[in-house]
């Protein structure tokens, strides 16, 4: 039996964080990763680092996280390709920049100032290559994007520098609280203990809390992306719209993502995804609405990455409420990977602590059972995936 | 008595393999460049890219004739050490796929006819795939690409060294898709509407 202070499940960028974060702070921490580091979402998102339209109980952490990106280098080595280019909602009707208008507005009277309402000319200036009928949008100056599995590698790295051991292509099947140390055993036959758990599992992070007794109504998304191939600059800021999904950038490359939420279909006990051609060409469709200068674009890849999600479209994060010395972060909901620089301080502060500085009482493990009207949370712009 | 549901069969390339193979399955469909391509496939769908548009080609049998192996894999044809799996009647690992041509190694025009009528004869004999081993081995190598890099890679000219690094990724990220670049705008005329999302899908499965 291989023993260490905390055990994580999941070697994508959350649970990675939660070993840098511990590691940091002295804990002997093991991450068994069933596959390869950043393998899923984590390695294959969008990127996107966004505060901007963000659900409102998510705005504090990520504004935090947002903060950390801008020093990421201090944390983790090196830049993960992080530019701080900004990430705007464009408006394609009047009606939709009301709603921007209105949400700038929310945003203040809570006390949060970095969403800002750009006019027409104002966009166009930001986004000269944007069509003609766009009527305005807002902006979150500081986002930008980051690049995933560049992300999820370096976190992995720091993680292994701070002393925490990353084991690849261990699958837990089994875990079990015995004697107050968790025991999970793997598809290999092999066995590792530690008194604290963290479940940061993603889309497969269900599977591991109800094999502890916590019944978290969950779902999961094959997110698609499109790659065009390269070519002449024409943007800088990472987009989006207010009336349909759309996540939509360059890279330094010249290759354009078009992602933003159209998703394929995912298995999860082979990992396989299924591409669903015709919403991959609504979002090619959406993208050439809003920039026609991509008529003469091809596509040359397109993939899906498996994200769990909830039905409030916020993560799973806090203590377990059934099961001492168990820690959740998963279930991102196609958003979490701007928040990740943040998530493993969260999970360092929850398993050491008992609790952290963060308000997090939004994404209680068991706010599910708890809501027995059934009513789901709201807050948000229409959230892109990644 | 129901009357018996004629095949449809798709032929891809219109080369000596294709050409021949066309000549021995009446009523088949030949997709053939420049006029159209297959640029990805799914089970039971092959999506052409033809004057602007693109549009499923719905099959029940599949000849792939044209040196396409990103478009095998992505159907989930196995390969080992770079080569496709296929018996001498051109059948692939999975069932309802043949290929021949150069894809299946003929090194001249009149093999990859020779493959193409075998091929052919044996989808009109309707007889089912020979049995493959369970477990083939394939390198891996330790290609793990990043999307952009993909997309780079993707750019480049096919060869063999560039479709081995694409097969590498593919056995540990899954099938590199799609297997030929596509017009976005093309792409992008097959829907003039929001399709209705998926919802989430659920999961009752357990540790394993």
């Amino acid at each position: 039996m291989r023993e260490s202070d905390v055990l994580v499940v999941g070697g994508g960028l959350h649970g990675l964080s939660a070993a840098l974060h511990l590691a940091l702070r002295g804990i002997r921490v093991r991450v068994l990763e069933a596959q390869q580091v950043g393998a899923n979402a984590s390695g294959y998102s969008a990127g996107g680092v966004r505060t901007l339209g963000r659900h409102v109980a998510e705005v504090p952490l990520a504004l935090e996280a947002l903060d950390r990106w801008h020093r990421i280098t201090t944390l983790v080595g090196e830049t993960c390709g992080f530019r701080s280019v900004g990430q705007v909602r464009v408006a394609e009707t009047e009606a939709e920049l009301v709603r921007l208008t209105e949400r700038a507005a929310q945003m203040r009277a809570l006390g949060f100032r970095h969403e800002e309402v750009v006019d027409a000319t104002t966009l166009r200036g930001l986004l000269p290559a944007v069509a003609g009928h766009v009527v305005g949008g807002l902006i979150a100056r500081r986002d930008g994007y980051a690049v995933p599995l560049r992300t999820t590698q370096a976190f992995g790295r720091a993680a292994t520098a701070a002393e925490a051991e990353i084991l690849e292509g261990v699958r837990v099947s089994d875990a079990e609280r015995r004697d107050g140390r968790w025991i999970l055993k793997s598809r290999d036959a092999d066995t590792y203990a530690a008194p604290y758990l963290v479940n940061a599992a993603g889309a497969w992070g269900g599977r591991l809390a109800r094999a502890v007794g916590e019944v978290i109504p969950l779902g999961f998304n094959a997110f698609q992306m499109l790659l065009t191939d390269s070519l002449p600059p024409f943007l800088t800021p990472v987009v989006g719209a207010a009336g349909r999904p759309l996540s939509f950038k360059q890279s330094e490359s010249g290759h354009v993502m078009i992602g933003g939420g159209h998703k394929g279909l995912a298995d999860l006990d082979t990992g396989q995804v299924r591409l669903d051609v015709p919403r991959l060409a609504y979002s090619a469709r959406t993208a050439l609405d809003l920039f026609p200068i991509l008529r003469d674009a091809r596509i040359v890849h397109a993939w899906a990455g498996i994200e769990g999600v909830t039905p409030d479209e916020l993560p799973v994060i806090g203590r377990s409420a059934v099961a001492d010395g168990l820690v959740h972060a998963f279930c991102f909901s196609g958003h979490g990977f701007a928040l990740a620089p943040v998530i493993g301080d969260i999970v360092a502060d929850l398993l050491l602590d008992g609790r952290t500085r963060f308000p997090i009482e939004p994404f209680a493990p068991d706010r599910f059972s708890r809501a027995a009207t059934g009513s789901t949370p709201r807050g948000a712009l229409m959230q892109p995936a990644g | 008595m129901s009357a018996p549901v004629a095949l449809r069969i798709c032929v891809l390339g219109g080369g000596p393999a294709g050409r021949a193979a066309l000549a021995r399955l009446p009523g088949a469909v030949l997709i053939a460049r420049p006029q159209a391509t297959g640029w990805h496939a799914e089970p039971g769908i092959l999506w052409i890219e033809s004057a602007g548009r693109v549009r499923p080609e719905p099959f029940d049998r599949l000849l792939v004739c044209a040196d396409e192996p990103l478009l095998l894999a992505s159907l989930g044809c196995a390969f080992t050490e770079g080569h496709l799996v296929a018996d001498g009647a051109g059948r692939t690992t999975v069932l309802g796929i043949s290929a021949a041509g150069r894809v299946t190694g003929a090194d001249s025009a009149d093999a990859a006819a020779r493959q193409g009528a075998a091929a052919a004869k044996a989808l009109m004999a309707g007889s089912a795939a020979a049995p493959f081993p369970a477990s083939l081995p394939e390198s891996s190598g330790t290609a793990w690409l990043d999307p952009f890099d993909l997309a780079a890679l993707l750019e480049r000219p096919a060869d063999p060294a560039r479709d081995a690094r694409l097969r590498a990724h593919g056995i540990l990220a899954g099938p590199v898709r799609p297997a030929r670049p596509v017009s976005l705008a093309a792409l992008a005329s097959f829907v003039a509407e929001a399709p209705e999302p998926h919802p989430p899908q659920l999961d009752g499965g357990e540790l394993a």
